[in-house]
């Protein structure tokens, strides 16, 4: 397989040479370090590395990846972090627009004719900065005869990745992690890998996120080594009978490289540690136990969120040890009945926030202490739920919200409001992914990367489709997809709003934006179909916040109504040195010279930006509190 | 000299009426329309004439729903106003109005047991409107402060009506009772009743300044300071004044800046140097508002109507 810069004008286009998208789970090589969460099959090649910018495509040093490129020229970058914030790009901030707006005309490929192929938009395009990475490493000697891939946990928005001058492939989807395998080419002693970040391509019709618009390796690089049996999907389905009693565990492993010796051992252990269940197979390249019963469940949920412990081991037959997956899981059941969300069994109430990963020094990001720091603040405050506005999060940031009962809206890196939000108006006549086939897998992709990844997950109880995208058969495909995989969750999407065509067959619920307490009286008062809720409201943007106990009363007042998400967590804004005073201040959109912008309407944090609260968090507190 | 016949001294100036008792001095000022000077053990507290006030520093909401645009008039008349008239009462009786030659007829040993000066302010606003702020003094050196707004239904609706007291330095803190943290009429459930101390002047770290600091539902505040701008005057010590509410609570904020100055940043960085203290004593507060910040407004029962009257009343005390 040869790169082809071409891919990035074709929406077909998205993942060339990857893994497929699997279960998020940790594995070690023994109980030790599952103990100690350290696995000697990981290593990070987080740090410095070579770094050479170039304002486009034309002007990148193409052949860069070569063992024997001449790299003395290039800079270095630390890695994870945003190319714009290392100063090489202007910072830009935007809400809606496509960042391009006002500086070069595009429309996304096949919306105005079969024939408009895009050829050129992005591959030849003087604003599409690159990104040219270079970096060595030493394979670790644990690493030989072993497979050995490099995993990216995010890259916005398009890259492309070398081994030793071999192209591997390449990758979209900048919020969830990409994976390939370098075995083929990899060397004992030293490695060169590369990887070529690109600004723009047919992602960024879809990647129109309402944040700073950044690029770059922005989220862990790291090399994995898998042992000669390795588990590399699994599958957990708890379940809860309808008395809530009892829970049914379905448990699936994908091995890869299955060795006929090795012996497969499936334990399940209550929280504090005692053997429930235990089962040993033969690996074989599918491994499945299915309903296992538990008698007595301890209910996973936001004031008590149990979790149990699903082990899987792998050992040879002489019984050494090759690989331990450890994994929290949790029994929980959401479901619709009568109209009304029940959870446990429970009309459910969403105490939520839309929250963006952000650190006010480093962007999107962001460290466990950040993800540690958010957590403390929520449990503080009430809140009990969390859209992951509007990407897949950090995967350490499910597993918080496991351990502490949060309760998680998944959504899809998708948000194309550029394509059909028109200053205020609705006018989606190049809407993406809208109904055109050509955009249709790569939605799908995006779709299958969030559920695999994250699937295991009990925090999990809603699949967001995406955000702000019009709705369309490919956004329906989507909805199908969830519906196909998974049972165990709501799938949402608050765009139907926008294109009722669509109603019956995207989200499960009736979710809005912004709607006012009259307008959602209105809904519910008017024969409602779906149960209702605000997937954005009381936008905090600034002194704001007032009127909030006119939603909280309409808790009281509808069973159908199940609260929201507050928009948002914490303002997005940068620290940076005043020029006048050299004291570090808050900097927002506009502040940059970069237009056109929205300045300040990222602002809008129940946090600043510093993660101090703001005063108003003292009424969601009240109000989240008197209804948990 | 020590005033020991428990009397209000009165001085009938030219252009000022003077008020003094025991460890305190009050300057009513005619032609710039207001109180000049209060001091209290010694200790000026007024930087420039209190006033009353109108506007709030637009909020994020205020803007996105058009409000700043409807309520404009009220900035100018924040800023600038005219005194209609001004009339003085000794022992609640009416005296002509004592400027010269009218106060020829006085001395140096004038006294009552009460002294009321009312200042009646028009708006500059179309059309205009009037207000009165009654200054009433009793030989503690008590100051009653009533107010009064006289509706128009023809005005747009107000952002926020009081007194603004512009204090000559920052303060060191603040003490109040009231509700914890900054609240707003529709944002203040989750403040809880107490006593807080405030250290310093906090201006809420909005990305772009606007209206803060807001404090409802209070029965009293107490400004801390420990500086004046009294070149002869070199204690450091810490002194007070206190603003008691008296029919029902006010709200109130205490910060470094005016609603204009805190209107003129787009960042906290750009908020001048805090040198002096903005206390705003607050009898109507419009609500922020959060449906959303592009056009929802404001729930109705948190505006403030143009067309009633408002009244509200305090007293100033030693503290």
């Amino acid at each position: 397989m040869q790169a082809d810069i071409n891919w990035l004008d074709d929406p077909e286009v998205f993942r060339k040479g990857q893994i497929p998208a699997h279960s998020d789970h940790q594995f070690y090589k023994d109980y030790d370090e599952a103990q100690n969460d350290k696995s000697s099959f990981e290593q990070s090649l987080n740090g410095e590395w070579q770094f050479c910018f170039s304002s486009n495509p034309m002007v990148r040093p193409q052949g860069f990846f070569a063992e024997d490129f001449d790299s003395s020229n290039f800079d270095t970058i630390k890695v994870p972090g945003h190319i714009e914030l290392a100063g090489y790009d202007k910072i830009h901030y935007i809400n809606t627009l496509y960042p391009w707006e006002g500086h070069i005309y595009r429309r996304p490929a096949y919306t105005l004719g079969a024939d408009e192929t895009g050829k050129g938009m992005f591959s030849q395009a003087e604003d599409n900065r690159v990104g040219s990475y270079r970096k060595k490493f030493i394979l670790p000697p644990e690493f030989y005869d072993k497979n050995v891939r490099v995993r990216f946990d995010g890259v916005e928005k398009a890259m492309y990745v070398w081994l030793n001058g071999h192209f591997l492939g390449y990758a979209e989807d900048s919020f969830t992690p990409s994976e390939f395998d370098l075995t083929p080419f990899i060397k004992k002693g030293e490695n060169l890998l590369a990887v070529e970040v690109f600004k723009h391509s047919t992602a960024s019709f879809l990647e129109d996120q309402d944040f700073f618009r950044f690029f770059g390796i922005f989220r862990d690089v790291t090399l994995l080594a898998q042992p000669q049996t390795h588990v590399e999907d699994l599958l957990i389905r708890p379940t809860v009978t309808d008395d809530f009693k009892d829970g049914l565990l379905d448990v699936h492993c994908h091995l890869s490289s299955s060795n006929i010796d090795a012996v497969v051992n499936v334990i399940v252990k209550d929280s504090e540690g005692t053997v429930l269940f235990q089962t040993k197979q033969q690996a074989a390249e599918k491994i499945k136990v299915n309903g296992i019963r538990f008698k007595q469940i301890h209910l996973w949920s936001n004031k008590t969120p149990y979790l149990y412990q699903l082990i899987v081991e792998i050992s040879k037959a002489d019984g050494t040890v090759l690989e331990i997956v450890p994994y929290h899981f949790g029994f929980r059941r959401i479901e619709i009945k009568n109209k009304v969300i029940l959870f446990n069994g429970k009309r459910f109430i969403i105490n939520g926030v839309n929250r963006h990963e952000w650190n006010a020094r480093s962007g999107r990001v962001i460290t466990a202490v950040d993800m540690e720091k958010d957590i403390s603040i929520i449990e503080k405050n009430n809140i009990n739920a969390v859209r992951t506005c509007h990407y897949p999060d950090q995967k350490l940031w499910y597993r918080l919200c496991d351990q502490h009962g949060i309760y998680v809206m998944a959504e899809n890196n998708l948000e194309s409001h550029g394509s059909w939000q028109k200053s205020g108006e609705i006018e989606p006549s190049y809407n993406v992914p809208g109904s055109l086939p050509k955009w249709r897998d790569v939605v799908l992709d995006r779709a299958k990367n969030n559920y695999e990844l994250l699937k295991n997950h009990p925090s999990i109880v809603f699949w967001s489709l995406g955000n702000e995208s019009y709705a369309g058969d490919n956004i329906a495909a989507m909805n199908k997809y969830y519906k196909e995989v998974d049972t165990s969750r709501l799938v949402h999407y608050e765009g139907v709003v926008r294109n009722r065509k669509y109603e019956s067959v995207i989200s499960d619920v009736e979710s809005r934006m912004y709607a006012s307490p009259e307008e959602i009286i209105e809904y519910l008062q008017n024969k409602p179909q779906k149960p209702f809720l605000l997937c954005e409201y009381m936008h905090d943007m600034g002194n704001s916040l007032g009127g909030m106990k006119s939603y909280m009363d309409l808790l009281e007042q509808f069973p159908m109504y199940h609260g929201g998400f507050i928009w948002d967590f914490i303002d997005q804004a940068l620290l940076v040195k005043d020029e006048l005073t050299g004291r570090e201040v808050l900097r927002y959109g506009g502040d940059f010279d970069d237009r056109p912008s929205d300045y300040d309407f990222s602002g809008d944090g129940l946090l600043f930006a510093d993660r101090t609260e703001k005063p108003a968090m003292q009424e969601v507190k009240y109000y989240y509190g008197k209804y948990k | 000299m020590e005033n020991t016949n428990k009397k209000l001294k009165i001085i009938y100036g030219d252009a000022t009426l003077g008020i003094a008792g025991n460890q305190f001095h009050y300057i009513f000022n005619y032609a710039r329309g207001g109180p000049e000077s209060l001091v209290i053990n010694g200790k000026e507290w007024l930087y420039r004439e209190a006033k009353p006030t109108f506007w709030r520093a637009a909020t994020d909401n205020d803007k996105g729903n058009g409000f700043v645009k409807k309520s404009i008039q009220w900035l100018g008349t924040d800023m600038f106003i005219d005194t209609a008239s001004i009339a003085v009462r000794i022992n609640e009786k009416p005296i002509a109005f004592p400027k010269p030659p009218v106060n020829n007829q006085y001395s140096d040993a004038e006294y009552a047991d009460k002294v009321e000066i009312v200042y009646v302010y028009q708006t500059l606003t179309k059309p205009s409107t009037k207000v009165s702020v009654s200054y009433a003094i009793v030989p503690g050196g008590t100051i009653t402060v009533k107010v009064h707004y006289y509706g128009n239904n023809e005005l747009p609706e107000l952002p926020v009506f009081g007194m603004r007291f512009i204090i000559p330095t920052k303060a060191d803190g603040y003490e109040y009772e009231g509700l914890s943290g900054e609240t707003y009429p529709d944002r203040m459930a989750g403040g809880g009743f107490g006593t807080y101390q405030i250290k310093g002047l906090p201006v809420t770290p909005y990305l772009v300044p606007q209206d803060c600091g807001v404090h409802m539902n209070t029965n009293w505040v107490k400004v801390i300071r420990s500086t004046t701008k009294n070149n002869a005057d070199n204690s450091h010590d810490q002194f007070g004044i206190k603003i008691c509410s008296l029919d029902k609570p006010f709200a109130f904020s205490c910060l470094p800046y005016t609603a204009e100055e805190l209107e003129n940043a787009t960042h906290v960085e750009e908020l001048p140097l805090p040198r002096r203290t903005v206390l705003s004593i607050l009898g109507k507060v419009r609500g922020v508002g959060g449906i959303d910040s592009w056009g929802r407004d404001v729930e109705k029962q948190y505006h403030i109507p143009a067309g009633q009257d408002i009244d509200f009343s305090f007293s100033i005390v030693k503290a």
